[in-house]
């Protein structure tokens, strides 16, 4: 049978890929902004933050579109689903993406003080967990890889281990003198930063698993709720029981 | 049962039970049955009004409709979607029987209204029709008065009092009393398509139905007006059971608790199609994550 609602269907096909290409601009913000922080680097700081204006307007864009679908061509399904998931994409690529904004303002505030090798190379590895996760996040929205999705949260471990590592070696760093209160708690703060990037990326794994298969990521949390409410309830009916029971 | 000295529970577990059993001798004196037990985890909690067990519905020799096998639950709306052709109207019209004005139609399988088999002998098709009333697509008062259309079938029924209160009762029931109201014994085609299917909603439900069918009901009518019936949809499923077939797959997803997509399949040695009932589930499921692919295909409308 020939295919039905092409122009329809090239729309959807758009907002996918502006997706991509807004995932594309974020990964890349990670590794740059890392650059800009661990020289000290005031020029770039400052082209990244201007540079976050096209990561906006991209997301406002496809947003729009997004709205204009589901405006004008009510999906249904899988299509609808698609783009149900494109709308929280860009709320979850665009807040990464500020994330590394923080970072360069952090360069900023922190112009000047030493960081030591330990420190450094912990940055770094949070740097490439937080680009990995996001491109395999990106991955698995390409190829509509609901296991890949799910993998993520699994995946996202190792960026909170470093993340943890990271937060002791300010402490040691503190505590033998070689770095201040004040970047202290900017460095405390740019590690929240990447391991918030993994966050995100464990978020979109989840949403390509609804748009693969329907499943909503909270769906175990209010499993949970209902079934401790169904105990509740259970309890309440053998505490009182009904006439003519006995 | 034996007589309990217990209070309430027991009455509380008889009341159905006697409803059921009451509806099934009524029904034209036909056969009295324990009421259908539902296998159906979905049905839980709901009271199952019609139980359709391996329907196919002949037209001569030719298969129209094959294998539909699904419950239609008290005072909820299910919507019937599908192509042309795919049986969805053929299968609304085995609920009140009207199948049977068509020469040359046969139904196989059982359909169970309350327990009680609708195509059993014993059964009084007119008395099915008194339970289970019908809209249509176009709008077909009498060309009598607006109140002589209300009061006909009562009437019919041997009602000859209060009749003024039955008629503006169920003229307010489906939203047109503010209307007509000063108007009631001018002539009912001189209303608007709206207010005319309106009318015909009023008319059925005037003789007190259990359930009403609606086969397109909104078709012939402008976006406002559909809007208006869509509305009192929602009013009356508070009180009626209610089952629509309708091309407009937005309404199916507006009005319905449930949806039955129904598709053709076509016979490969006659080259004749069959329909056949894919996927039933709640109207939320069908229209965000259905369980079939033909469904898939069918509400994205990717393919014809």
């Amino acid at each position: 049978m020939p295919e039905q609602r092409v122009n329809f269907h090239q729309d959807l096909d758009e907002i996918r890929n502006e997706i991509v290409q807004l995932g594309a601009l974020v990964r890349e913000f990670i590794p740059r902004g890392t650059d800009v922080l661990l020289a000290g680097d005031l020029g770039g700081a400052l082209a990244l933050i201007e540079a976050d204006d096209e990561i906006d307007a991209l997301t406002l864009r496809i947003e729009e579109q997004c709205y204009n679908v589901l405006a004008r061509q009510q999906p249904m399904a899988s299509d609808l689903r698609s783009i149900v998931t494109a709308v929280w994409l860009t709320g979850e690529l665009e807040r990464s993406g500020d994330l590394m904004v923080n970072v360069a303002k952090a360069a900023r505030r922190i112009y000047g003080a030493h960081l030591d090798p330990r420190l450094r190379g912990l940055i770094e590895r949070m740097s490439e967990e937080a680009s990995r996760l996001i491109s395999l996040s990106l991955d698995a929205y390409v190829e509509r890889d609901a296991s890949l999705g799910a993998a993520l949260a699994d995946i996202d471990d190792t960026l909170d281990a470093i993340h943890g590592d990271y937060i002791e070696a300010i402490f040691d760093a503190h505590s033998t003198h070689d770095l201040g209160l004040q970047p202290a708690v900017q460095l405390a703060l740019v590690g929240r930063y990447y391991e918030r990037i993994g966050d995100h990326a464990v978020n979109i794994g989840q949403r390509v698993q609804y748009m693969v298969t329907g499943w909503l990521p909270e769906q175990t949390g209010a499993a949970r709720l209902r079934a401790r409410e169904a105990t509740l309830v259970d309890l309440e009916s053998t505490e009182d029981p009904r006439p003519g029971d006995q | 049962m034996t007589e309990s000295t217990s209070t309430d529970l027991p009455q509380e577990v008889e009341e159905p039970m006697a409803t059921v059993a009451a509806s099934a001798s009524s029904v034209g004196g036909g056969p009295a049955m324990t009421p259908a037990a539902s296998s159906d985890p979905a049905s839980i909690g709901a009271e199952v009004v019609f139980d359709v067990r391996d329907l196919d519905v002949y037209y001569g020799a030719f298969r129209a409709v094959r294998d539909v096998n699904l419950q239609i639950h008290k005072k909820e709306i299910t919507a019937f979607i599908g192509p042309s052709g795919c049986g969805k109207s053929t299968v609304l019209r085995c609920f009140d029987r009207m199948n049977d004005l068509i020469e040359g139609a046969r139904v196989e399988g059982k359909v169970l209204y309350h327990g009680v088999d609708l195509y059993d002998d014993r059964v009084d098709p007119v008395e099915v029709r008194k339970r289970i009333g019908m809209v249509f697509q176009k709008p077909n008062p009498f060309p009598k008065s607006i109140y002589d259309n209300i009061a006909f079938g009562p009437r019919l029924a041997g009602n000859k009092e209060n009749l003024d209160d039955l008629v503006e009762r169920a003229l307010r029931q489906a939203a047109l009393w503010d209307e007509v109201k000063d108007r009631l014994k001018k002539s009912a085609m001189g209303l608007s398509g709206g207010q005319q299917q309106r009318l015909c909603i009023a008319r059925a439900i005037a003789v007190e139905p259990e359930v009403i069918l609606m086969d397109e009901p909104c078709s012939a009518l402008d976006p406002i007006a559909t809007a208006r019936i869509e509305d009192l949809m929602q009013e009356l499923k508070a009180e009626f059971t209610i089952l629509i077939v309708t091309h407009n797959m937005q309404q199916a997803a507006r009005v319905s608790d449930r949806t039955a997509f129904f598709t053709t399949e076509i016979n490969s040695h006659s080259d004749t199609r069959t329909g056949c009932l894919v996927e039933y589930a709640p109207t939320n499921k069908i229209f965000s994550a259905p369980e079939d692919e033909r469904t898939e295909n069918y509400v994205t409308g990717r393919f014809g």
